[in-house]
């Protein structure tokens, strides 16, 4: 176990920005805190909840794919060596989510895999709650992590405790600002695990939710009671940081063709009409019921473990009320 | 909007009248939605279609197209006879109330339950929600302004406000919503025929002088231009020789699109400014390409009146400029040469000649979410909500009005009513939306809404296509059938130019602010 001093970290991105391009959150003017490129002088050490998940750094809102023309078409990948600082242990979570579905049944995505492979984490532990509506520890995880991290951070004041959790993150370990600490240390570390577990009101009862789903209690007068308020905006599958799906089309570019793909939502009615104009999904309630059964239900008979991972930011960004904290109270209520 | 935005979160009554806030104002909806959700605020909805709004409303008032001057008389009459008015607002702050009771007087409920087709009772229960709360809020739109009664109704609406003292308080008053980020912007900017910037009249000596003297030149010209429908009127009857369009596309988004057509093609010189090449562009003799929102910085007027910067995100495309720099060079090659610098020169000039943007400079702009006008001065914090103490005019002058009915009502050969409207995922002629392959997707193309009983007569079935004719034209779209329509009503969407909706639509004006109806009345067949 090191220690990073907190008056130290900027000088470390900076050291570390020369080999790779650093992500960390940071708000411009007040504004939304955001996953950005380190630039001096807006990052202020306040690493919080970012509105967006680090998802849009391995999987951005839009990218291209291929290019083509008539003659040729070619693979477009576009991945460099970048450092993610202070995601949260919820996120870390997330992206382990996503690897899975992004390599599931031996499909390789190979544009989110190429980024995926040369991203290095430095992931900071919540010693308290970032908002009120977190509620990691009641979507059954933790606010810090066990693994999948290269290096993990726990805030004790003036310094961080840093441990590694891979061989990348001894390599990172060893660098010059992070510094031996001392004996009682360890037994710091405990106690900041502990308290962070419990520092955590919010439970809005997913367990419970989750149950409900499966014995298929909520009716469609449910959902589309529900529905009634949501205004289709899409928010909150745009925040959420295991949520994949996309949209792809071909614009024109020099000479040729480019393919891309943007973030879509399941929300949308297009989303699932099919081309004759049969709509699986015909109401919005009835996709707010997929969208839903999707994360508490299904992710689980596939993945094993729920698509919530209780970041909360669909709660954050929902103008009506719709984000999973309230589905799950509604859900607990019938 | 007397109101501000934020201030729909206090409120405790909504009167929703002629809005489809929730596909046209969402973010506007969202604060009613959770206004109702979470503070058991109460919901008034009227509109003739089971908007989504409509769902969650404690009553939902369908009254017939084109009877909400009956709708809103019919409501003043109950809160007279029952005494909710409010005694000292009307005597402390309003004149004309005689002429308000004499003409509410008439619009007993058993008339008003005739015109509109609202019953008693829910009229009743209407009028005693609305003026006994303490924060009301009126919330209209287009479904007010849009007809030949459009300046009565909007002048009911304000009766009925005062009427109950619901305006120059925190969270009530009078909120027609705007239906584009700076269309309130650009009539402050005197985009009108009458005013210069600030609502100051062309007419008025002292104003032009002020304008005179800051442009440099010696006079202007204080007559009183012409509207948009005068002016394509004006173009077919050959009154008008030259049109400078920006921004618009008047060929998918005016009434009765065949005769814009014809007036346009009449002109001796059309310029189309726009950021792409619209249907109006191609009947264009010049086209000049601007750039987008994006590409330029600038000030919008939103529909809270507030000004708020906006920063050039990337460089203009290639060939393409800003409409300011456009301006000035077409104003230079016609002979008066325009030098502002930047965007920053020429809201300086707004701040030295517009008396209510005086203290919304760009120095307070770049470190602010803006700030909504009046606004006198540099000290001055801004104003969220109008009439505070007394209104823009000194006393509030009730105007009541009598209901005429719509321009072009069903008959025999045409039995039924066509409106039209906009849907959430496109916005206006599609210009923009369109492009957009998502936004395209949810609503790819224009779709006849029609009771299902309606449907049944007729032998349709969900998606069978109808040859809708009025006497302007005739248009082709499938049938979605929906019992949010009331029967012999059905509704189209204007965002498709290929399914040009407004080749039906009447070009029937309101006398006094020369807007258009629409709503006419069409024949269904199938085919």
């Amino acid at each position: 176990m090191k220690r990073l001093k907190k008056d130290n970290v900027v000088s470390f991105l900076k050291e570390m920005n020369k080999k790779e391009k650093v992500f960390c959150p940071q708000s411009v003017d007040g504004r939304d805190l955001m996953f950005m490129p380190l630039e001096e002088g807006v990052y202020t050490g306040n690493i919080g909840k970012t509105t967006i998940s680090a998802k849009t750094v391995l999987f951005p809102q839009t990218e291209e794919i291929l290019s083509f023309t008539e003659k040729s078409i070619s693979k477009t990948i576009d991945a460099s060596k970048t450092l993610l600082f202070g995601i949260r242990p919820c996120e870390m979570k997330a992206i382990q989510f996503v690897d899975q579905f992004m390599t599931r049944d031996n499909f390789i995505d190979p544009h989110y895999q190429s980024r995926r492979e040369k991203v290095t984490t430095i992931a900071i532990a919540c010693h308290e709650p970032p908002s009120d509506t977190c509620f990691c520890v009641d979507a059954g995880g933790m606010p810090y992590l066990e693994n999948g991290y290269d290096v993990q951070l726990f805030d004790a004041g003036d310094y961080y405790m840093a441990l590694s959790g891979s061989e990348h993150g001894e390599e990172i370990l060893a660098n010059k600002y992070f510094e031996k600490g001392d004996e009682e240390d360890k037994e710091r570390l405990e106690e900041i695990k502990n308290k962070a577990l419990h520092s955590q009101k919010n439970s809005p009862g997913m367990q419970k939710a989750i149950e409900i789903l499966r014995e298929n209690k909520p009716d469609e007068a449910f959902w589309e009671g529900l529905a009634d308020r949501c205004i289709n905006c899409g928010g909150c599958v745009y925040v959420c940081p295991t949520c994949t799906c996309f949209n792809v089309y071909d614009l024109p570019s020099q000479g040729g063709h480019i393919r891309c793909r943007s973030w879509d939502a399941c929300v949308h009615a297009g989303f699932t009409r099919e081309t004759s104009g049969h709509n699986p999904r015909p109401t919005q309630g009835s996709r707010l019921a997929r969208r839903h059964e999707h994360k508490l239900k299904f992710d689980i008979v596939n993945f094993k473990e729920s698509g919530c991972v209780g970041c909360g930011r669909c709660s954050d960004t929902c103008p009506v009320g719709l984000g999973a904290i309230e589905i799950i109270q509604e859900l607990n209520a019938l | 909007m007397t109101n501000s935005i934020q201030e729909f979160e206090e409120a405790e009554v909504f009167f929703v009248i002629g809005s489809n806030t929730t596909e046209q104002h969402p973010m506007i909806a969202t604060r009613v939605i959770e206004a109702v959700r979470k503070k058991n605020a109460k919901l008034i909805v009227a509109d003739p279609r089971e908007i989504k709004l409509a769902k969650l409303a404690t009553l939902h008032l369908k009254h017939r197209i084109g009877s909400d001057v009956a709708l809103l008389n019919g409501l003043m009459h109950i809160i007279l006879e029952e005494g909710w008015e409010a005694k000292d607002f009307i005597k402390a702050r309003t004149e004309n109330f005689e002429q308000l009771k004499g003409i509410v007087a008439k619009y007993t409920p058993e008339k008003v339950t005739k015109i509109t087709g609202v019953d008693r009772d829910s009229l009743r229960k209407a009028a005693e929600i609305y003026a006994k709360a303490k924060r009301s809020m009126i919330v209209y739109a287009m479904g007010i302004t849009q007809h030949i009664a459009g300046t009565d109704n909007v002048k009911s609406c304000a009766n009925l406000a005062m009427l109950t003292g619901h305006v120059g308080h925190p969270s009530t008053g009078v909120n027609p919503l705007r239906g584009q980020n700076n269309v309130q912007g650009a009539c402050d900017m005197g985009a009108l025929p009458n005013v210069y910037s600030g609502y100051q009249p062309v007419t008025d000596p002292k104003a032009k002088e002020v304008f005179a003297k800051e442009w440099g030149v010696s006079d202007l010209n204080g007559k009183v231009g012409l509207t948009l429908t005068e002016m394509i009127d004006g173009a077919e009857r050959g009154d008008i020789k030259a049109l400078y369009i920006m921004g618009e596309n008047p060929l998918v988004s005016n009434p009765d699109a065949r005769h814009v057509a014809r007036a346009l093609r009449k002109l001796d010189l059309l310029v189309v400014q726009d950021i792409f090449f619209t249907e109006t562009g191609r009947l264009a003799h010049v086209v000049l390409p601007a750039a987008s929102f994006a590409e330029k910085m600038g000030t919008y007027t939103n529909t809270e009146r507030r000004v708020q910067l906006s920063r050039e995100a990337i460089p203009p495309l290639e060939g393409t400029l800003p409409d300011w720099k456009i301006i000035c060079e077409v104003c230079s090659r016609a002979g008066y040469p325009m030098n502002y610098n930047s965007p920053i020169d020429i809201l300086d000039e707004i701040n030295r000649v517009t008396p209510s943007y005086a203290g919304i400079t760009y120095g307070r702009l770049k470190h602010s979410w803006g700030l909504s006008w009046p606004c006198p001065n540099e000290d001055h914090p801004g104003t969220p909500f109008l009439h505070k103490d007394k209104f823009a005019r000194g006393a509030g002058a009730f105007d009541a009005r009598e209901y005429i009915p719509p321009a072009e009502p069903p008959d025999e050969e045409y039995p039924f009513t066509l409106i039209t409207g906009r849907v959430g995922f496109q916005f206006h002629t599609g210009t923009m939306t369109r492009k957009a392959s998502i936004l395209e997707r949810e609503a790819p193309n224009a779709v006849l809404e029609m009771n299902p009983r309606d449907a049944r007569r007729l032998k349709l079935i969900d998606g069978g296509t109808v040859a809708v004719e009025s006497r302007r034209g005739e248009v082709h779209l499938p049938v979605a059938v929906t019992s949010d329509i009331p029967e012999t009503v059905v509704f189209s969407t204007f965002h498709y130019s290929e399914k040009n909706i407004n080749e039906l639509t009447v070009c029937a004006i309101d006398p006094v602010a020369k807007i258009p109806e629409f709503t006419c009345a069409v024949s269904i067949r199938r085919i």
